[in-house]
């Protein structure tokens, strides 16, 4: 068993150590082996054969949330996120069975299958009113039956990008996406058939064969070249990377057109009625750390909000996609100093709202008692007509 | 490896150490650039990264006490609301903890007006080697008796672990005008430096980085730096409207004099902050040019900075090795930094070889071994190019006098045969 890791991006790490604060792993936990140069260290002594590919190993490298803070904050330019998903892919073979089974259904059977997907949720929002679904799986309440569909114009100005669990729990969201791009007088189009999951999770567990069948379905959705619009910050940095993934001209072609919901309405006309109520910013990881595209969010909910942003330097929450359900301890540990970190930022007031760009975040700071809402919801509520 | 949480912890550390006659070794971040927090033979690693909780801030007498493993940027951010700040800035100030600032002395850019470490402790509670707890210094200005407390700080964990730190905090400046000229050659940067230094202006931070370093930062920040400069100058005063814009002017004029092509002044507290996040990255950088590096901190007087500097790249050129140049001006503390692949078939001889020629450029100018990174396991061989056995024999007594078994971080600062006595242990290499 190796692993096989661009040589040349791991010996970039020189070890200063300035990617350290910005690990929510080593933040809560003040551990070397929790911190991206612990963890690279570790990758390059089992590339060296200095060290053996043992549990402690496995469990390192599962411990990282995958944040790609440590990428952002790295002078050096260390890619930590591949080096990571590299790792992960060569790891998924040792998983346990039972591991394996999971990763199964929920990769190969679940997400890429609308229909499937859906089924499931309406099983699983059955199974929550009858209280068999544990709580400590942090599930929000899922909705019982199947949501209203969204509507397309003809001739888009742009697309909405709508994914896969996404529409299945949160389609609300997307409905006030399409509400207040429309509003800018946009025509908005919805994506062919086949575009039903992005595979973001897919490369996080290093399963790019998965990812690039899933990626080519997604391209073939989106006819034209009209704008991409994603209101997932997880789903929009997988679409921005189908270039590197696929390694093909039509998928940089097709990355170059994505971009992030709040960004696409920088250079839009937008009307809104102002209002006292305080708005948290969270930054999602994949919006602040790998699309650095996380300022528009607060610049655009000022028209119609007292917005706060948060003075953690865009820490992660901890909620990582699949990793709340795989790490749940780390997990609640670093959401523990993101709540703070948003508590302190909300300044003492009673009651604010947390505006979160991306989904799994949303669900995650939501559990935690937190009144949270995506900022297409947020616009949405006041778009201008008084 | 421990990871203990409070002073009881340490000491229960440190005494199980001494029951087995073990090493230890305290140990903060990790970002020490000297080797001080590694351990040798086995040694019980101490970390403090735990003991991360600022106890107490008293904004009337600007002094707080925080816990070793408090980090020094979060330090000045939770008393940025009072309009206060912690004045040792290390580079790595945004990881480093303030138990590794006391055991190394930090310094840092904003060190040239303000001081370094030493001039912002004021007590420390230490667990000394035995197994002991006390507290060194006192929150009177001149704590009566011997001061212990100086001798702890930058003793590198080799005199005992820090536990508790009291710290002065300075206010914030009323204004501040931070600038950044470039200048076409490297010379006329340093003239520019002693010029301004000359004039009686005490800058609170007067920085230099040479070509290389500019580029790869700017990589990372996208500063607008000139990448075609030879060297720029971040210079920044801080006070009363009135001085500062006085300084400033006054800074303007200089280094255009000296044939700085533009000036250019941060516009906002946004801009400011850019331009320090680019001089703050340049180690962190370094891997954009080659994946290793080896560096000096020597400090050698203003006056031969230009001749220091201009040796450095032809020591380095004559050993086919990349020289990046980024340091602390303003206090003369040169960081010549040798940047390569490791991977390369014998280059750390190379590297070696031009780094001790350039160890001794320094000294022959007048130089000393280190401003602000500490001894540690890398300088130390070195210790005997500047003392001599007598200074040795000193201070090996002042550390047995904390630490007669020789358990906490030994075999770092002070070369083996540091003691009259034991001179025939002198390690092959080492000058005497
Ligand atoms: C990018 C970069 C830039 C830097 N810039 C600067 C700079 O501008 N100025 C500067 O001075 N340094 C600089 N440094 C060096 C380094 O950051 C400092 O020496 C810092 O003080 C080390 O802190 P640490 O927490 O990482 O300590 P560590 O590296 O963990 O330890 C350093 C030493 O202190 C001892 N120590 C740690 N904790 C304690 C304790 N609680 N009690 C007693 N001894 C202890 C250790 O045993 C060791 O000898 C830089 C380093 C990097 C990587
Ligand atoms: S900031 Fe980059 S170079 Fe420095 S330790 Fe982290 S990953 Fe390595
Ligand atoms: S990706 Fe996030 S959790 Fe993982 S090492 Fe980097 S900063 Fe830490």
């Amino acid at each position: 068993m190796k692993l096989h890791l661009d040589d040349a991006e791991l010996v970039a790490c020189v070890g200063c150590g300035l990617c350290l604060p910005h690990c929510p792993t080593y933040r809560v936990t003040g551990e070397e082996i929790a911190s991206p140069r612990g963890r690279i260290a570790a990758m390059r002594a089992i590339v060296d054969e200095r060290a053996p590919l043992n549990a402690s190993f496995v469990a390192a490298m599962d411990a990282c949330i995958q944040c790609r803070a440590c990428e952002a904050a790295c002078p050096s330019g260390v890619q930590f996120g591949h080096l990571m998903e590299d790792t992960r892919a060569a790891l998924a073979p040792q998983r346990s069975r039972r591991r394996r089974a999971v990763e199964w259904v929920g990769y190969r059977a679940l997400l890429p299958n609308r229909r499937v997907l859906g089924f499931a949720t309406r099983a699983t929002a059955i199974g929550q009113r009858l209280r068999l679904v544990p709580k400590r799986f942090g599930l929000p309440p899922l909705p019982l039956r199947a949501p209203e569909t969204l509507t397309a114009d003809a001739a888009p100005d742009a697309y909405l990008f709508t994914g896969c669990v996404m529409d299945a729990w949160q389609r609300d969201t997307h409905r006030a996406a399409l509400r207040v791009m429309r509003a800018t007088n946009a025509r908005v189009g919805l994506p062919d058939a086949g575009a039903d999951c992005c595979g973001a999770l897919h490369v996080h567990a290093g399963r790019y064969d998965d990812a690039v069948r899933l990626a080519g379905r997604v391209i073939s959705a989106f006819p034209g070249d009209a704008p991409i619009v994603v209101d997932s910050a997880g789903c929009g940095a997988a679409l921005l990377d189908y270039g590197r993934l696929l390694d093909t001209e039509a998928a940089r072609q097709f990355s170059a057109r994505v971009v992030d919901f709040s960004t696409w309405l920088v250079s839009r006309q937008l009307t809104l009625t102002p209002s006292d109520t305080v708005v948290v910013v969270q930054d999602p990881c994949h919006l602040r750390h790998v699309q650095h595209a996380h300022e528009p969010v607060a610049a655009g909910l000022r028209a119609g909000y007292d917005v706060r942003t948060t003075a953690d330097d865009g820490l992660c929450c901890g909620a990582g996609g699949a990793y709340s359900a795989f790490q749940p301890e780390l997990s609640e540990a670093v959401r523990a100093r993101k709540v703070a970190a948003i508590r302190a930022a909300a300044g003492g007031v009673a009651t604010f709202v947390v505006a979160s760009a991306n989904p799994g975040c949303a669900m995650h700071l939501a559990a935690a008692g937190l009144d949270v809402r995506h900022p297409a919801e947020l616009l949405e509520a006041r778009l201008g007509n008084d | 490896m421990c990871f203990p949480s409070t002073t009881a912890d340490v000491a229960f550390a440190v005494t199980t150490a001494n029951r087995f006659a073990i090493p230890f070794v305290a140990r903060g971040s990790g970002t020490g650039l000297a080797g001080g927090a590694t351990p040798l033979d086995g040694a019980l690693v101490i970390v403090t990264t735990r003991m991360n909780q600022i106890l107490e801030i008293d904004a009337d007498a600007r002094r707080a006490w925080v816990e070793p493993g408090v980090l020094n940027l979060d330090l000045t951010r939770a008393v940025s609301h009072l309009g206060l700040h912690y004045a040792p800035d290390p580079s790595s100030q945004q990881a480093c903890t303030i138990g590794g600032n006391v055991g190394t002395n930090a310094g840092g850019p904003h060190c040239l007006a303000a001081g370094v470490t030493s001039a912002h402790v004021l007590a420390v509670e230490v667990v000394l080697p035995d197994g002991t707890v006390e507290i060194l210094g006192g929150l009177a200005p001149d704590a009566p008796g011997l001061d212990l407390r100086g001798t702890f700080v930058g003793s590198e964990g080799t005199m005992g672990i820090a536990t508790r730190v009291c710290v002065r905090l300075m206010p914030d400046p009323p204004e501040i005008r931070t600038m950044l000229a470039d200048f076409t050659a490297i010379e006329d940067a340093a003239a520019a430096v002693s010029a301004i230094i000359a004039a009686g202006i005490v800058p609170a931070a007067l920085e230099m980085m040479d070509a290389q370093a500019t580029a790869a930062v700017e990589d990372f920040v996208h500063a607008g730096l000139p990448r075609d400069a030879d060297a720029v100058l971040l210079v920044e005063v801080g006070g009363l409207h009135g001085g500062v814009t006085h300084d400033a002017s006054a800074i303007d004029a200089i280094c255009r004099d000296h044939g700085a092509r533009t000036v250019r002044i941060a516009a906002d507290a946004t801009e400011r902050a850019l331009l320090w996040k680019a001089r703050k990255s340049a180690f962190g950088a370094v891997a954009r040019i080659a994946p290793d590096y080896y560096l000096h901190d020597a400090v050698v007087p203003r006056t031969k900075l230009v001749q220091v500097i201009r040796q450095v790249y032809e020591i380095s050129a004559r050993y086919e090795l990349i020289a990046m140049n980024v340091f602390h001006a303003g206090d003369g503390n040169l960081h010549p930094l040798l940047v390569f692949d490791g991977r390369t078939p014998g280059i750390w001889e190379r590297v070696h070889a031009a780094g001790d020629e350039i160890l001794r450029a320094c000294i022959d100018a007048g130089g000393v071994l280190s401003g602000e990174h500490g001894i540690g396991l890398e300088k130390r061989d070195a210790m005997p190019l500047f003392f001599s056995a007598d200074d040795l024999d000193v201070q090996a007594r002042l550390r047995d006098a904390f630490d007669p078994d020789g358990l906490a971080n030994p075999d770092k600062i002070l070369p083996r045969g540091s003691r009259c006595g034991e001179l025939g242990a002198i390690p092959d290499g080492a000058w005497v």
